[in-house]
């Protein structure tokens, strides 16, 4: 299969993020942690100051395994900032669906990607993996990426939203 | 209580430049800081800002040592989670160490965190690294959790050349 397109995501691929990210959720055994509606991915990334960008890999109707599907694969990204080095890629999610591996969509969209960032005069593309996925791990690292958790000692904290209210409310 | 919270402005740059190469000192990496005052300017104080800041100020007759009256600092910038929506990222937070115990660090926080909830945020992340045990007991103390620890997310990152390499398609 030699045929597909990455562009950037439109408001009608929604539908099609949502029910990928739902499947990366799942991939990952957090299926039941997507709280994200349509009506929030519409707001949040096609309204006046979106909080995320999106590209989606696209194949034409005679190439689609999965029955009714074109979008199978997509990245989400936004850009953060680190006051040593400026400006930087922040890589929130990146998924193709099983059926469609193998054919350099996902290295496709890596390069896409990494172009996007040095357009934009970003340093370094940041992203989180989870160490039990020794897959995704040996994708990256092929590709360059060093782990700085392992090597700097940086570890990811949060606070969630019942905590975050507690911390606001102190004087 | 001896000292206010307030948004930082263009003219605080200076005092925030000299308080992230303090930090950096502190974490001892001081010459990985790249950025100068002028890049905080623009890339914060810009139309399309990549970052937010939060100044501690004393009053005057409480200045530090070296006659300094912006004695901590909070950067700031909103994220997305493809799980849970709008998210906000501290990327630095930082007391000058002859005003520690005061209670500023949980006041910038706080300020942080009211910012984010307002702004529809569910969460607040941000990185420690796993030496900094003050820092580490603080952050629980605030019910943050360890996501690298509980959930064994890695922080990566691909930058330089093998970002450009990324780029162009390369393997």
């Amino acid at each position: 299969m030699a045929n597909f397109i990455l562009r950037k995501a439109e408001p009608q691929d929604v539908p099609d993020i949502l029910r990928l990210i739902k499947e990366l959720a799942k991939y990952e055994d957090m299926e039941d942690q997507v709280k994200l509606t349509e009506k929030d991915l519409l707001e949040d990334g096609f309204g006046n100051h979106p909080f995320y960008h999106c590209v989606v890999a696209d194949v034409p109707a005679e190439h689609q395994k999965v029955e009714g599907y074109s979008v199978i694969g997509f990245a989400m990204y936004y850009f953060t900032y680190d006051p040593w080095i400026g400006k930087l890629l922040y890589l929130e999610d990146f998924y193709v669906m099983t059926e469609y591996r193998g054919f350099g969509i996902g290295s496709e969209i890596l390069k896409t990607l990494s172009d996007t960032a040095v357009k934009n005069r970003c340093s370094s593309m940041h992203f989180i993996v989870a160490e039990s996925n020794k897959a995704s791990i040996d994708f990256y690292k092929r590709r360059g990426a060093s782990d700085l958790s392992l090597q700097e000692g940086w570890r990811l904290f949060r606070i969630d939203k019942e905590n975050l209210l507690k911390l606001s409310a102190e004087e | 209580m001896g000292f206010i919270i307030r948004a930082a402005t263009l003219e605080d740059c200076k005092d925030i430049s000299r308080m992230i190469l303090e930090l950096a000192e502190y974490e001892k990496v001081s010459d990985q800081v790249k950025i100068t005052q002028r890049d905080l300017e623009q890339d914060g104080f810009s139309k399309n800002p990549f970052f937010h800041g939060i100044i501690a100020e004393v009053p005057e007759d409480l200045k530090s040592k070296e006659g300094h009256t912006k004695v901590g600092y909070a950067l700031y910038f909103y994220t997305y989670s493809s799980w849970k929506g709008r998210a906000v990222y501290m990327e630095d937070l930082y007391v000058m160490p002859e005003f520690r115990g005061k209670g500023i660090g949980k006041a910038l926080m706080s300020k942080v965190s009211q910012l984010g909830l307002a702004a529809g945020c569910t969460q607040l992340n941000f990185t420690v690294l796993d030496w900094n045990k003050s820092s580490l007991d603080f952050y629980l103390k605030q019910g943050c959790w360890d996501v690298t620890s509980d959930l064994g997310y890695h922080c990566m990152r691909c930058e330089g050349v093998a970002l450009e390499h990324l780029a162009q398609g390369d393997l």
